[in-house]
């Protein structure tokens, strides 16, 4: 039966109308194709009369196909397939032909534009023609829901979600949550105390009866889909038993390794081999760092088990847990198996490693500090107590330069992005020193101030204006010791002289940068990820947290810079998305997926099994499978499409020789029609 | 070797290593031999080997006939070998289903094919059993390797496309070409899909060109130039300049030979970041 296709053509307002005769449009489609058997051109398609013409003109015209000539499908192909669908027409035998992004705004003139709009047109209802009803696939829901990162992205997530009712299973790599929040002293603009407001939701997640958290583990690997993800999780050797252990600080306060630098002071601080990383950590409770022990050490040389070292075991004699000791030196790693519905990634950032500014003497002068390791020093939980002293010899510095943008905005060297939040920082820091040092000096360079926020604005005016910060616009060239004062030599180009500062201290806002490993995880996920290895979102306006694998979604700087308040609205904004997911207990996908070839006996597939499918596949979703006669024997393996994994994007049917791939929706006959309808009119 | 060759398809058959031996044997003239395929020990005196051993034998794992017959031993030059290891790399075969008779091969045809000029598998890369005396093989420069394309690069690309021209209209649509290929093993090929019929079947020029640039381009990137397509087209067709052209631009902008080694990710399949990416335009 030959369909009865309706062409409804777009104005939009002036955006097509302007450069397409929408009226021609109509009319040479309706004259020149037998099959279209209504036309019309609306001012605004996708308004409310819009859609009612179109549902309308379905029924009374009896169509049983439908194309829209407007703008992008990405905008409103969901729009007029569901207005479809009020009528019980299928809703993939709606199609959309883009005459606006792909014609009306690229052609300056009426002519070229309405041409190629009669074109497109054509094309589309010669699609039309062949499309074939397809029915929504419907995928099971596993109603839990996995945080990767234990950061204040991770933990907002994790709460919201938990809060909702659904259970949460949470994973983090260091020994506590709390991430990079944890670190910081004050947090701008209130300046009130980090670690007092990001505590209470650290306790609140540990002691959630929906979460379930891993801390010292990472994930190993992910595989399934939307819905139903099998996660293995690895939970590290921590050497303590978590169940046992009360963390009453007895080991780590015998510990003999003592110099060992603390990551979580930045280096600045010192730490012992079986340590907690700060005193709010979650759990309280220590692990044994294997590279730094003694008896691990020892152990690795002699080649024996841990346990049956003798070198020290100051730390397990000094547990006072009785029988069983809660110190175990040869535990292993563990993996665990979570099935999961749906992902938060909130995996964080690193800061700039300090060794790329060499005329900065980042990395080589001790008193040459980053933006973390001045949160460090800052903080009452800190090496210094929060007393500002120098690193070098503990003397409280009397003239702090700031250098902004180390890092950020520089191409050179690597980061062509402004990291967001370190004109804010520095202002906080200036602030910071001159509430412990009143008599100080903080110079800030700067090359642009940008302040844009909430109380912003003002608070960085209060650092130049109340709090005496001064302020020079220019870059900073080197910076070299001279006895003990560091030299800063920079640009004050806003009087255009040059300054040189003899200063006590540096403080560099290095730039934000992705974690090292971001691009291999991202690859373990199947998401995509931009040039500086932040993960993209799916649409940078309309779907900020959404990660182009269905199911998995975004939250805080693993996506790009950005500070607390966005990172907590983007948490929260990821948790409503896994929330609304988890609320059903059957998902309905685009049924635009890919399928191999069938068909019956003695061919069963035109697929020969070569799998360049499955290695071109961006979302693992190709699998192979065995076809077997009726004694079990294997007649031919061929390749098979995951419906639930498979993201629709024909890469598979593009790579198949012999044409056994096809795409639901896009398939090699609907595809030939467009081809043709442009070749031979 | 011939001797040493039927000693070993011998004992392969009487162990029941194998149940068949794909092999080469005496032909009607003394300058042209024939595939045979050996079943029984007392039949291995029908093996030979000399230099009008031309066949790639590797074409008929893919055959169903030839499969039929049981786990296969097969002989192989060093060009054919490399077949077997893309078959590998692209799960037609598995290593360990077939035996491999390795001959040592110092050129084949006469007068000698193109492709032994600049061959650097004198010895295969991989065999079970090596018959011949192994030869150190030669190490060629990448002008050296693609020297056969000197003539046909220097022309401009309307001769260039004046010469398929005229090349292609010979063409008559046998499929020799494909037939022959040990990599055309798809059971049905795109040129007998016609729901929609993507290639014209009728041998007029259109479709001709269609036809054979695709069998070119699905041979890009794993074509082991064993020259077999061109030396079966009635036509007279230099398939082989296409299929060599296409190898250079693998090799130029991929770094990746094929049929050299099974580890190496397929070039046509793998992307990787710093892929050269200049040609698209």
């Amino acid at each position: 039966m030959s369909k009865k296709i309706g062409v409804f053509v777009c104005h939009c307002g002036t955006n097509i109308s302007a450069t397409v005769d929408v009226e021609k449009v109509a009319e040479e489609t309706k004259k020149n194709n037998p099959r279209v058997a209504y036309t019309t051109t609306y001012k605004y398609m996708c308004s409310d009369p819009g859609q009612k013409l179109l549902r309308d003109k379905i029924k009374e015209e009896g169509l049983t196909g439908v194309v829209v000539a407007a703008c992008s499908p990405k905008m409103h192909e969901h729009t007029f397939r569901n207005a479809a669908v009020k009528t019980g027409l299928n809703p993939y035998h709606v199609e959309i032909s883009n005459i606006r992004e792909q014609c009306s705004w690229v052609h300056p003139d009426i002519p070229t534009g309405t041409d190629k709009s009669i074109d497109l047109v054509r094309m589309m209802t010669e699609k039309t023609r062949k499309d074939k009803s397809l029915t929504a696939i419907k995928v099971p829901v596993t109603k839990r829901a996995l945080v990767i990162g234990g950061g204040i992205a991770g933990i907002q997530a994790a709460l919201d979600i938990a809060d909702g009712g659904q259970e949460v299973v949470m994973v983090e790599r260091e020994a506590s949550i709390g991430g990079h929040m944890a670190q910081l002293s004050e947090t701008f603009p209130t300046l009130d105390c980090s670690q007092c407001i990001m505590t209470p939701k650290m306790v609140e997640a540990a002691q959630h009866d929906n979460i379930t958290m891993y801390t010292w583990s990472e994930i190993e690997s992910i595989t399934g889909y939307l819905g139903n993800f099998d996660v293995k999780i690895r939970k590290k050797a921590r050497s303590v038993d978590l169940d046992l252990c009360t963390g009453c600080s007895s080991c780590w306060q015998v510990c003999p390794c003592k110099k060992i630098k603390s990551e979580f002071d930045m280096g600045i601080g010192n730490r012992t081999a079986i340590y907690i990383p700060f005193p709010q950590a979650i759990p309280s409770k220590p692990v044994i760092d294997r590279e730094n022990c003694i008896l691990f050490k020892d152990a690795r040389k002699k080649n024996i088990k841990p346990n049956d070292s003798k070198v020290c075991r100051k730390c397990i004699d000094a547990c006072p847990i009785a029988p069983v000791k809660a110190i175990d030196y040869n535990q292993e790693d563990e993996i665990v198996d979570v099935k999961i519905g749906a992902i938060i990634v909130a995996t964080g950032f690193r800061e700039l490693e300090d060794g790329l500014y060499g005329e900065y003497g980042g990395g080589k002068y001790e008193d040459v500090i980053t933006g973390l390791q001045f949160e460090r020093l800052a903080s009452a939980s800190g090496p210094t107590e929060g007393k500002i002293k120098r690193p070098s010899d503990g003397k409280e510095p009397e003239i702090v330069v700031f250098i902004q943008c180390v890092g950020s905005r520089d191409p050179a060297k690597g980061c062509s992005y402004c990291s967001k939040t370190c004109c804010m920082y520095t202002a906080k820091h200036t602030m910071l020193y001159k509430h412990k040092v009143h008599d100080g000096h903080a110079f800030v360079f700067y090359i642009d101030i940008r302040c844009a926020g909430k109380s912003y604005e003002e608070f960085s005016q209060r650092a130049i204006e109340e709090e005496g910060a001064t302020y020079l616009r220019g870059r900073v060239s080197r910076v070299y010791k001279k006895g003990e004062k560091l030299i800063v030599l920079g640009a004050d180009t806003l009087t255009g002289s040059v300054v040189e500062i003899e200063a006590d201290m540096v403080v560099l806002a290095s730039a934000m940068k992705a974690q090292d490993d971001a691009e291999q995880f991202a690859q373990k996920l199947s998401i995509q990820y931009d040039k500086d290895k932040f993960f993209s979102e799916m649409h940078p306006k309309l779907k900020p947290v959404e990660s182009s694998s269905a199911g998995i979604f975004l939250a805080g700087t693993c996506q790009g810079p950005k500070d607390i308040p966005e990172t907590v609205a983007q948490a929260g904004a990821a948790a409503s998305k896994v929330l609304a997911l988890l609320s059903s207990d059957e998902l309905e996908r685009e049924p635009v997926v890919a399928r191999v070839d069938r068909q019956l006996p003695p061919v069963f597939s035109t697929c020969i099994g070569c799998f360049y499918c499955q290695k071109v596949c961006p979302y693992s979703a190709i699998e192979s499978e065995d076809i077997k006669a009726r004694d079990g024997s294997v007649i031919k393996t061929v390749a098979r499409v995951n419906e639930g994994l498979c993201q629709g994007c024909g890469l598979c049917a593009a790579t198949c020789r012999s044409k056994s791939v096809e795409l639901e929706g896009f398939n090699d006959e609907q595809i030939y029609a467009e081809i043709n309808a442009l070749e031979f009119n | 070797m011939i001797e040493a060759l039927r000693k070993k398809a011998e004992e392969l058959l009487k162990n029941k290593t194998v149940d068949v031996v794909y092999g080469y044997g005496e032909g009607s003239v003394p300058e042209r031999t024939r595939p045979v395929f050996i079943t029984k020990p007392e039949d291995v005196n029908k093996l030979t080997w000399n230099k009008y051993c031309v066949y790639n034998l590797t074409t008929y794992l893919k055959k169903q006939e030839s499969r039929k017959l049981g786990k296969p031993a097969i002989v192989v030059k060093g060009c054919d070998a490399k077949t077997i290891t893309v078959l590998i790399k692209e799960s037609q075969i598995k290593r360990e289903d077939i035996y491999i008779i390795g001959v040592t091969c110092t050129g084949i045809g006469d007068p000698p094919a193109t492709k032994c000029k600049a061959c650097d598998v004198n010895t295969p890369l991989i065999y079970d059993e090596l018959i011949g005396e192994k030869i150190g093989n030669k190490e060629f420069s990448f002008e050296e390797r693609y020297a056969e394309l000197d003539e046909y690069e220097k022309l401009s690309e309307q001769e260039k496309w004046d010469f398929w021209q005229k090349q292609f209209e010979k063409c008559i649509k046998c499929y020799a070409c494909s037939s022959i290929c040990p990599l055309c093993f798809c059971d049905r090929c795109i040129v007998d899909k016609n729901q929609p019929q993507w290639i014209d079947p009728s041998a007029h020029p259109r479709g001709n060109l269609s036809w054979n640039v695709t069998r070119a381009y699905h041979l890009a990137g794993r074509c082991i130039n064993c020259e077999e397509c061109q030396r079966v087209c009635p036509a007279d067709i230099p398939l082989n300049l296409l299929n060599k052209k296409l190898a250079k631009e693998t090799e130029k902008n991929f770094k990746y030979r094929s049929g050299y080694n099974v580890d190496d990710e397929l070039a046509m399949a793998t992307y990787k970041e710093d892929d050269n990416q200049d040609f698209i335009k």
